[in-house]
């Protein structure tokens, strides 16, 4: 199981995936310096400032690009299984005395690693940063790499399953920037928008049920947004709410985090069982 | 116990989105004992790959089943003492020839020690290519790729080896001393699973051989006994045989081919030995006598010219 992973680790730096990772880090660490570098001329005074500018330093950074850093990492990964799978290497790899299950589960494993290292790298520096300029030192930021790396895990598994039955990388970065940047969306907002001009019944029931069943990657940003500014997380439903100028603010729900996470267990699961009854 | 045994083993294709079914395997049953070279042989798509998928569970069987050492290969377990050279076998292009090795060593289960170097240095040397052993195998050209496949296969001195077209884009050369691997490693009581289309080159590896055709076994046995199957024998004579001793010739064995200086005949051991009797008796020198032997390229083209006409 170790060397499956150790493979892909390797496999994932020798496809240069890392190079677009720094570039990445690169950018984002260059505005954080000037955004810092800012306030810090602007002159803020008390530390409870500091504090609050950094909070909205940090959450807005993950607001506008958790997403990306998301959608990002599933790319890099998404051709670990249809290479796995091509003729000759898949033949080679199941004559080994290793179950189908350790090899489907190595491979996932090996991408979520790589993904959790890159963030710890990506976040890391992002906080040592913003933490050495303002003296303000709350761990509470570094919450974002496990997030991170859990939506990961749950986006991935689609892509494991995608790249079972199809053998396709393309199909399965679709299918992600459609759960990612359409579906999850459209169907967080269904109670404030959606369903203020939908209103048959059926047709409302079948939003909520693919919002129960869907991964909810955006609302687990919210969490560990919540996370960093202390604010309240509810159990089970989240709201939003629209203040009197407009503005709205969510109450995030660990729910969704329950549930992408079973989200994601079924479709391993049913990953591993395709995975276990196929021709080579 | 047997190395390899299988039961009515068999495997029906069907294409997706036709019901046009592809029989690429028909209640085959057979056993291989341990410290053979077995050959399977047929004509492309006679069923050779789809065999070897089967006993290593890439591919399932429609019907029947199969066992390595005693154990069901649905098992992985029975795996843990087999190696393998898949046809058109592709490792990570971003591997070096060490670390492909290093990495299918540790799959097959060993460990990443002092030893598996050593091993690894041996297998490279065996195959003439330690100047390689850093470069990234995108690099190699076919026939390297197909020996760093075939160290690949043997490095954890596994028990029993499946080789699906070992010595494809290899030349003479190293053909040959992969010949001379494959023996050395029989006489380590090590067993060898061999596909082959190259005739002449199964003849010299193999002990035993089963031909494959559509899916069907149409003849199986030792090399010797099928390419000496034919029981011909030629007596040349130094005096030509004049029309008085053709006649008497004739007495003996009817269906006897004459000719000047040459009879052949297929009617067994005494009567040919009454032609010798008769030439001898005629003063008639004898020069030499053979049984005629076919090569398994005849006697594989002239079975699956058979199969096919029936
Ligand atoms: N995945 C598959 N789907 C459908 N048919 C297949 C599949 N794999 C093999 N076949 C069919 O099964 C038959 C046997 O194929 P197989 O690869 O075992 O032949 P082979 O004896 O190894 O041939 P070659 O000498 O060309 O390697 C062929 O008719 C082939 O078309
Ligand atoms: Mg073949």
């Amino acid at each position: 199981m170790l060397t499956i992973i150790k493979n892909t680790f390797r496999e994932a730096l020798a496809k240069k995936i890392f190079i677009g990772y720094y570039i990445f880090y690169a950018i984002v660490v260059l505005i954080m310096l000037f955004a810092v570098n800012l306030d810090a001329v602007e002159g803020i005074v008390s530390f409870a400032d500091i504090k609050q500018v950094i909070i909205s330093v940090e959450t807005g950074f993950l607001s506008l690009s958790f997403n990306l850093i998301l959608f990002f990492s599933l790319i890099s990964t998404s051709s670990f299984i249809p290479s796995m799978l091509e003729k000759g290497t898949i033949d080679l790899l199941i004559s080994k005395p290793i179950s189908r299950f350790t090899i489907l589960m190595s491979k996932f494993l090996g991408a979520v690693l790589f993904v959790a290292v890159s963030m710890v790298f990506l976040i890391g520096s992002i906080w040592l940063i913003l933490s050495l300029k303002s003296g303000y030192w709350s761990p509470a930021f570094l919450s974002s790499i496990l997030s991170l790396t859990l939506a990961f895990a749950v986006m991935y598994s689609i892509t494991v399953l995608i790249g079972l039955l199809t053998n396709s990388s393309v199909i399965s970065i679709l299918i992600n920037f459609f759960m990612i940047f359409v579906l999850c969306p459209v169907l967080s907002i269904r109670e404030s928008v959606i369903f203020t001009f939908v209103k048959n019944e059926s047709v409302q029931f079948v939003f909520n049920f693919l919002y129960y069943i869907f991964p909810k990657p955006g609302e687990i940003k919210d969490v560990t947004n919540a996370m960093i500014s202390g604010d309240n997380i509810a159990m089970w439903k989240s709201t939003i709410t629209q203040n009197e100028m407009g503005l709205t603010s969510i109450e995030p729900a660990w729910m969704a985090v329950i549930s992408s996470l079973i989200f994601c267990a079924v479709v391993m699961s049913y990953s591993v069982y395709y995975f276990s009854k196929k021709d080579y | 116990m047997h190395v390899i045994e299988t039961q009515n083993l068999s495997k029906e294709y069907t294409a997706k989105f036709s019901k046009q079914k592809v029989n690429a395997l028909n209640d085959f049953t057979f056993k291989v004992k341990q410290g053979e070279i077995f050959g399977l042989l047929g004509p492309n798509g006679a069923g050779k790959t789809t065999l070897i998928k089967m006993l290593l569970a890439i591919t399932f069987p429609t019907r029947g089943d199969a066992k390595l050492f005693g154990t069901d290969v649905k098992n992985y377990k029975a795996k843990t003492k087999v190696g393998y050279l898949p046809e058109n076998h592709k490792f990570p292009s971003y591997l070096t020839g060490e670390q492909v090795l290093s990495y299918y060593g540790q799959l097959s289960g060993m460990k990443d020690d002092s030893n598996m170097t050593k091993r690894i240095d041996e297998m490279l040397g065996m195959m003439n290519l330690t100047q390689w052993r850093k470069t990234r195998i995108k690099k190699y050209s076919k026939g390297m790729m197909q020996k760093l496949g075939l160290a690949q296969s043997m490095l954890s001195d596994p028990d029993l080896i499946f080789l699906d077209e070992p010595t494809d884009g290899v030349d003479p050369i190293g053909r040959k001393e992969i010949r001379d691997i494959l023996h050395e490693i029989k006489s380590r009581g090590k067993t060898i699973f061999l596909n082959s289309h190259l005739l002449s080159e199964v003849e010299m590896i193999c002990d035993r051989v089963a031909i494959l055709n559509k899916g069907d076994l149409i003849k199986e046995g030792n090399v010797d006994d099928l390419t000496k199957a034919e029981n011909i024998f030629a007596v040349h004579t130094v005096e030509p045989i004049g029309m008085d001793i053709k006649q008497k010739v004739m007495a003996i064995d009817p269906n006897a081919g004459i000719g000047e200086n040459e009879i052949n005949s297929e009617a067994g051991i005494d009567k040919i030995n009454g032609i010798i009797d008769l030439l001898r008796a005629e003063k008639i020198r004898i020069q030499t006598i053979n049984q005629k032997t076919s090569t398994l390229e005849e006697l594989f083209i002239n079975v699956i010219k058979k199969d096919n006409t029936n």
